[in-house]
């Protein structure tokens, strides 16, 4: 019989990423299982000719910079991985091209006639400057949010450890007040001005859910973390980290097998205890921690009788978040000479974050980020070209009469769409200078992730089943006491920040639970 | 200012949590159903693998044969993959021991392949392993495994000209037959001109074929090139010589803008290296199709001097740890073949990027023109085997084979 591992883990997305390095460090004997042939699941990247492509990031928040490193930096450091970060002092531009009927219409510095165009700095100050020049009378709410952010993340922080909660009560008095309110409840009691709150909302598709849902006390520690420090990007893609992080867990004693699907767990005395890869080979183990979405896990690799019912009524009652459609287009014209100015360009059919949820149901739907990776980067492709992504969150609902042998007509529908929306919005041109070109819909990241929908962001941070709630229930929602999940379907979401830390949770449960039983 | 949040109701989130709890317990205690069309999608486009059987066998020239493989029921297989025209299949076979793999192109067409149909056309190779193989004992009724179709020569009309110019040579006819199919069947729409280089008429690969493409439709027009002396090109449609700049324009739009693209054997990339520059076409509207396994490193002019003749190869799959010796000639993915270690591939010319594996220690030889890998790789020194050529003994880490 081969070799018994300490832990097992399922996935070498971000999570299982994060989580068998953790394992691999703290001397458990650490097996990596990974269907693909290279880590990080969304983190990676792929080349079409003389473009090397971004698959999924837009950036991180936890960058920082070497005064004030943040969380990512600092997990990356904690680690030892190397990575070379660019950061930016940007963070986004929300454009609303006017429709007929519009009021208070301008034409923009693109000559395009708008109801927004919010081009909005990194820091607290400047960012608040910049949102009462557009909206008079939002500065006062707008800095009482970020301070709201502050003091919650903070606050947030404590939950991790029960023994604290109580401080939070007198450390943080608002807590208990600001928690369970939407982003939009919380914003009107602070009096800022519908406009202004649109704009300051503009992320929300980073997590995928709109201003009437995502819990205040989450976005506001999300936008916190970006207003204060802009954004970053690892230098080589984020194929870059991934492969940082294979090279910890190996140099740790760790062990990786890509090409390696787990396609059943073996149960013993109703507990995990070992998987089958590639349909043939038996591994065994002690613990268990799975990156893979717990809607594949349960069906895939239990029988049904072997998922405790507590996990079958879990899958039944959460709503599987937004998936996403990206084209990736390798230009043969730079940046200056196609036009575009920002990183990152988010270009909405309204204001409001909810009628852009709502116009993400389709896939046709006005919605389109455009990312430009050589404004941040200015080596991200060679001499003479640019390298641009555009990403709309998109349930696909049109996908459903689409058979297989009608896709590539559809995808090439979808991203004519998608480019012309941002032609349309940006009055440049796209079409004539694509050299390369690579479209993803949700069958793609299907393909990739195994999610349902081909979903990155898990599930859905409802009201009922956001940040909060999910963090303080998260022990008593795991299936077995040798078997924790990690990656986007856990408390905080998608986002490589959240994934690597859901990891990291997991695998000190892991160590904990080995060493303290010792 | 944030005395204002004073207004909110305290503790919301208390019965958020006890409800959380409730409305697990009160949903069905079973797997839910979910209609997954993108799932539905991945699945059919990609499978893991394709179990087929030979249903047909074409002769197409003394060296060439088609193959129509169906699916193979028995092994699991009920349908085929639908395909963009240009793809190709990666074929699995076991020869004295070893377990190769062989990229080639789809020459049926896309429809074909929901009628329960694909084909393979294959020349022979002087010395070619897997093609000699296959024309000697693939008969009515051989198992084939085959992958998903892989590959990203296709037309893509965001991207590419209305018009596209397709140079063949030889074999190299075979995506540019699917692709006239394509347009036939409405698949496509974009204006094919073939120019199709053959030795002479009798070496003419599909010439019923693409004479009755042409007869259908307008959008496909085919000439062809052939190369010997005293070839007779005497009826429409026919050049003497080779393709050429010239002969490019002759057949191009006058005032339009055109795509090129090209697939044949290493002797036309390398004369078509000299002709298309003359052309003055941006990068983005010349294709060409992989070049197909390299085999001489030494012939390149940067190969390193000193080199042994043999080398140790030191490879680690999952938990199994071989050393096999092999040959400074063979690509590493080679050497594993010849000592019957099943590693990963597809393309086997360095793109598509399948058999990344790690290099632990030692060095390799990459030919500068198969260079795809990734930035990240070169700091974390991964390579891909199928075209990294070991000049020291190495360690690797190798995927298995799926």
């Amino acid at each position: 019989m081969s070799k018994k591992y300490d832990v097992i883990i399922i996935g070498a997305g971000n999570g299982g990423l994060g989580a068998a390095a953790t394992c691999a460090k703290a001397g458990l004997s650490t097996l990596l299982l990974e269907k693909h042939n290279i880590p990080g699941g969304s983190a990676s990247s792929f080349v079409r000719g003389r473009f090397e492509f971004e698959p999924s990031l837009h950036e991180l928040a936890g960058i920082g910079n070497p005064e004030d490193p943040g969380s990512i930096d600092e997990t990356f450091k904690r680690f030892g991985a190397d990575v070379d970060w660019i950061s930016h002092n940007s963070t986004f531009r929300l454009v609303v091209p006017a429709k007929d009927g519009d009021k208070d219409t301008f034409i923009n510095e693109n000559g395009v006639e708008v109801t927004v165009d919010a081009r909005m700095p990194a820091g607290f100050e400047d960012f608040a400057n910049k949102l009462e020049e557009l909206v008079p009378g939002s500065y006062d709410s707008c800095m009482a949010a970020f301070d709201l952010g502050t003091r919650m993340y903070s606050a947030f922080d404590k939950l991790e450890k029960p023994l604290e909660i109580p401080s939070i009560l007198k450390e943080v008095p608002d807590f208990m007040r600001i928690t369970g309110h939407t982003l939009n409840e919380v914003l009107d009691a602070l009096g800022m001005p519908k406009k202004a709150q649109d704009i300051f909302s503009t992320y929300w598709c980073y997590m995928g859910v709109p201003g009437s849902i995502f819990d205040f006390l989450y976005y506001s520690i999300v936008i916190h973390s970006y207003v204060k420090a802009g954004t970053g990007i690892p230098k080589l893609r984020s194929h870059e980290m991934s492969l940082a992080i294979d090279k910890v867990i190996r140099d740790n004693g760790g062990e990786i097998w890509y090409n390696s699907e787990v396609t059943k767990v073996i149960m013993k005395n109703g507990k995990p205890a070992g998987v089958v890869v590639n349909g043939e080979k038996e591994i065994y183990g002690s613990h268990f921690i799975c990156n893979s979405h717990p809607n594949i896990t349960w069906s895939e690799l239990f029988d049904e009788m072997q998922v405790p019912k507590k996990q079958l009524k879990m899958l039944n009652a959460r709503k599987i978040a937004c998936s996403l459609t990206t084209v990736y287009l390798g230009m043969n014209k730079t940046k200056e000479e196609l036009g575009i100015k920002d990183y990152s360009v988010f270009i909405a059919p309204d204001s409001d974050s909810d009628k852009q949820f709502d116009a993400c149901q389709h896939l046709f739907n006005g919605f389109c980020i455009i990312n430009c990776l050589n404004e941040i980067n200015p080596n991200g492709s060679p001499e003479g070209t640019s390298q641009l992504f555009l990403t709309t969150m998109s349930f696909g609902d049109e996908l459903k009469d689409v058979k297989p042998e009608e896709y590539k007509k559809f995808k090439t529908k979808v991203a004519k769409n998608m480019i012309e929306t941002c032609e349309k919005a940006l009055n440049i041109s796209i079409t004539p200078y694509i050299e390369e070109i690579e479209i993803a819909l949700p069958p793609t990241f299907c393909r990739y992730l195994n999610t349902p929908y081909g979903t990155p962001y898990g599930y859905m941070l409802e009201k009922w089943d956001s940040l909060i709630p999910r963090t303080i229930q998260f022990e008593q929602d795991q299936p077995f006491d040798n078997f924790i999940f990690c990656g986007a379907s856990q408390e905080r979401g998608d986002g490589y920040g959240c994934a690597y830390y859901s990891g990291e949770k997991a695998a000190k449960l892991t160590i904990k639970a080995i060493k303290g039983g010792k | 200012m944030a005395s204002k949040v004073k207004a909110l109701k305290t503790n919301k989130f208390i019965p958020i949590l006890s409800g959380r709890q409730k409305k697990f317990e009160s949903e069905m205690a079973r797997l839910p159903e979910i209609s997954d069309q993108a799932a539905v999608i991945a699945k059919a486009l990609h499978p893991k693998k394709q179990c087929l059987k030979v249903a047909e066998i074409i002769d197409r020239a003394d060296d060439c044969k088609s193959f129509v493989l169906v699916p193979d029921e028995k092994r699991g297989t009920s349908a085929l993959a639908y395909f963009s025209a240009g793809k190709y299949l990666t074929v699995f076979e076991e020869i004295e021991g070893m377990k190769i793999t062989r990229a080639y192109s789809i020459s049926s067409k896309p429809q074909d392949a929901l009628q329960g149909k694909y084909m393979l056309t294959i020349k022979r190779v002087q010395g070619g392993l897997m093609s000699n193989y296959i024309l000697d004992n693939w008969e009515v009724g051989t198992e084939v495994t085959v992958s998903a179709p892989e590959g990203h020569f296709e037309y893509q009309p965001l991207r590419d000209a209305n018009k596209v110019i397709c140079l063949a040579g030889g074999s190299g006819i075979t995506p540019f037959i699917s692709m006239a199919g394509a347009i036939i069947d409405g698949d496509e729409d974009f204006e094919l001109t073939l120019l199709y280089g053959s030795r002479n008429k009798d070496a003419i690969l599909f010439y019923d074929e693409l004479l009755e493409i042409t007869k259908k439709t307008d959008k496909v027009k085919v000439i062809h090139v052939l190369s010997d002396k005293d070839a007779d090109i005497s009826g429409d449609g026919f050049e003497k010589g080779f393709i050429t700049a010239d002969l490019i324009r002759k057949y191009a739009p006058e005032n339009d803008v055109y795509s090129v693209f090209i697939c044949g054997p290493q002797a036309m990339y390398d004369a078509l290296d000299n002709e298309l520059p003359k052309l003055n076409l941006e990068k983005k509207y010349i294709r060409h199709e992989m070049f197909g396994e390299f085999h001489d490193p030494k012939s390149q002019k940067d190969y390193p001097s000193d080199i042994p003749a043999t080398v140790s190869i030191t490879v680690t799959i999952q938990d199994e740890t071989k050393t096999v010796t092999g040959s400074t000639d063979d690509s590493v993915l080679q050497i594993l073949e010849k000592n019957g270690i099943a590693a990963p591939s597809r393309c086997r010319s360095g793109e598509c990027g399948f058999c990344h594996s790690h290099l632990i220690s030692g060095k390799v030889y990459v030919p500068k023109h198969l260079e795809y890998r990734r930035l990240a790789d070169f700091k974390f020194d991964c390579i891909h085997p199928c075209c990294s050529f070991p000049l020291t003994d190495l360690v690797i880490n190798v995927p298995p084979a799926k």
